[in-house]
């Protein structure tokens, strides 16, 4: 059999991968076919069922989520929770955008060391973090233990912890490294020239930051504020941690419903409404980016 | 790039956000290391007596054994479906790569308590015990996208050119992979295994609900949490810091010096 030159190329193009490579991917697939896909359909299949004590029963039912809504106590620790999430996703953007356009434009040779000592932050362990908060805002903390040596106050100061503030504090400290990171990336296109450019041209600071930097870094900036927000809202360990009673909030509930209560369709049906509330304001977020005629600007190199 | 708003206010609160990242976690490891089970400045002397405790206590050593093993497992098994699956969707122009890569990246974009509520439900269905196994698969789910963009973004990074001229002078699909694919993305691969490794020894939000009567190093701070003000907290938690950190350093030499790196050139460009 004669080969032309177009055979010989696609049987090379074929003999690298006798059948397609994305078969290689199929066990990785079957992995999360079962461990993920499965899983989230009989949770939501449990948020339809029927509340046995740690266990459910048919007839399925919207029952679990006439009960979630109803109760009262949900409402709160859901504001709670928006609150703290909001409050949270605000201040670390906040406080990011300074220090990544910083480490982007102005920190010169100090540029490595921080990236390398705020990504080292970020994978610093979730728990001895909100334990580093306890110990730092306890009543037998370092704070009021160090205030109380130096004969500045008599009692701890109790408001310093077991409330929202704390646990936002907590909160902005265990997401601020990804959302510096992920801002430093969104100010990488944006070359320096550009902000010469605008100065050249007789724009001051806060021209050249209000009308250049801040429509380049608004999808990148909202996502994060999501982010946080989504990650922060939905947090169970913080809250029992160092949230005290006002400080309790909407995932505290959920987790009780599962660990305590044993009312699991209740329990499911909260955290699949929590979701719900997530895409919508995902959702909202992007319809807002995009009605401010944000989501497709992009620096061309 | 001189000139451009060097208006010391961003490095100031550069600084300040730094030592808010750092200091909270430097108190914790500095009194790992007090004498005494205060709290408060000024220190009154080092001494390794809480070190001494924690290091010879049986639970903590189950503890840390448990994590040690869970962690293993994962990474291994993180690798290996990894490298296959990072390989296969950088490879392939199937119609299937959108919908794959789509659900290998869902656990980031999902609160970890939906994922670890999703398992323990699953898991109760299934009639599977809850045990140090539902916890190394819990991980897995959670771990593996870091793992997968990690190390697919090496494979686009790299020349299909020498694959194809592997294929050319007769190479089989194996020994292409294995002599020409993998000499070169094998440190990013250690380095996202090992990023793996310190994600699974972390965690906790989902260990929580999967795990049955044993316990993990998260967990075992989390119940002295719960218990009392412990001074030997302190030094578990230091230890916890010491394994992740020292893991994450080596993932960094091995693979995001090069991405930081690359920023850094364009941001000086």
């Amino acid at each position: 059999m004669t080969t032309s030159p177009d055979a010989r190329i696609s049987r090379t193009a074929f003999s690298l991968s006798p059948r397609d490579p994305i078969a290689l991917a199929v066990p990785a697939a079957v992995g999360f076919a079962i461990l993920l896909a499965a899983p989230i359909a009989v949770f939501i299949a449990y948020s339809l069922l029927t509340a046995r004590l740690f266990a459910v029963a048919t007839p399925f039912t919207l029952d679990a989520y006439r009960r979630a809504l109803g109760y009262g106590l949900n409402g709160t620790l859901a504001l709670n929770s928006i609150a703290v999430g909001f409050l949270g996703a605000a201040a670390s953007v906040a406080l990011a955008l300074p220090v990544a356009y910083w480490l982007r434009y102005a920190a010169g040779r100090w540029q490595m060391p921080f990236l390398f000592v705020i990504t080292a932050s970020m994978f610093a362990s979730y728990l001895v973090r909100i334990y580093a908060w306890r110990t730092i805002l306890g009543a037998n903390g370092a704070i009021n233990q160090t205030l109380q040596g130096m004969r500045l106050i008599d009692a701890p100061l109790e408001f310093l912890i077991y409330n929202r503030l704390s646990v936002t504090l907590a909160l902005v400290h265990i997401f601020l490294p990804y959302v510096v990171l992920v801002l430093y990336a969104g100010f990488r296109p944006i070359a320096p020239a550009l902000l010469e450019a605008a100065q050249d041209l007789g724009a001051n600071a806060w021209r050249r930051w209000r009308r250049v930097v801040l429509p380049l870094i608004a999808a990148p900036a909202a996502t994060t504020f999501l982010f946080v927000f989504i990650l922060s809202a939905s947090d169970y360990v913080t809250p029992q941690l160092i949230g005290g009673t006002s400080g309790q909030m909407l995932g505290v509930q959920i987790q009780a419903n599962f660990k305590a209560v044993g009312d699991w369709p209740q329990g499911a049906a909260i955290s699949i409404l929590m979701l719900l509330a997530f895409l919508a304001s995902y959702a909202l977020t992007l319809a807002g980016l995009r009605v401010a005629r944000l989501d497709r600007i992009r620096w061309v190199d | 790039m001189q000139g451009i708003d060097r208006s010391p206010l961003s490095g100031a609160i550069s600084v300040a956000a730094l030592l808010f990242l750092v200091l909270p976690l430097t108190i914790v490891v500095l009194f790992s290391f007090h004498e005494t089970a205060s709290l408060s400045f000024p220190f009154t002397g080092f001494s390794l007596r809480w070190y001494r405790e924690v290091l010879s206590s049986a639970p903590f050593r189950d503890a840390a054994w448990n994590s040690l093993m869970v962690a293993t497992a994962v990474a291994i098994s993180t690798l290996v479906f990894g490298i296959l699956a990072a390989y296969g969707l950088s490879r392939t122009s199937s119609r299937w790569r959108a919908p794959l890569a789509l659900l290998f990246f869902v656990p980031i974009t999902l609160p970890g308590l939906f994922l670890g509520l999703a398992l323990l439900v699953f898991f109760a269905q299934a009639g599977l015990k809850l045990s140090l196994v539902t916890v190394a698969l819990g991980h897995f789910i959670y771990v593996f996208p870091y793992f997968l963009l990690i190390a697919k973004a090496a494979l686009d990074r790299m020349d299909v050119a020498m694959e194809e001229a592997a294929a050319d002078l007769g190479a089989g699909p194996w020994s292409i992979f294995h002599k020409v694919t993998l000499p070169q993305i094998w440190p990013v691969v250690i380095g996202a295994a090992s990023l793996a490794f310190a994600l699974s020894f972390d965690e906790f939000v989902i260990t929580f609900f999967v795990i049955g009567s044993q316990s993990t190093l998260p967990l075992y701070i989390w119940s002295s949490m719960r218990r009392t003000i412990d001074p030997s907290i302190n030094t578990i938690s230091t230890l916890l810091l010491a394994v992740t950190l020292l893991l994450f350093a080596i993932a960094f030499v091995l693979t995001l010096r090069r991405d930081l790196a690359r920023g850094r050139a364009e941001a000086a460009a």
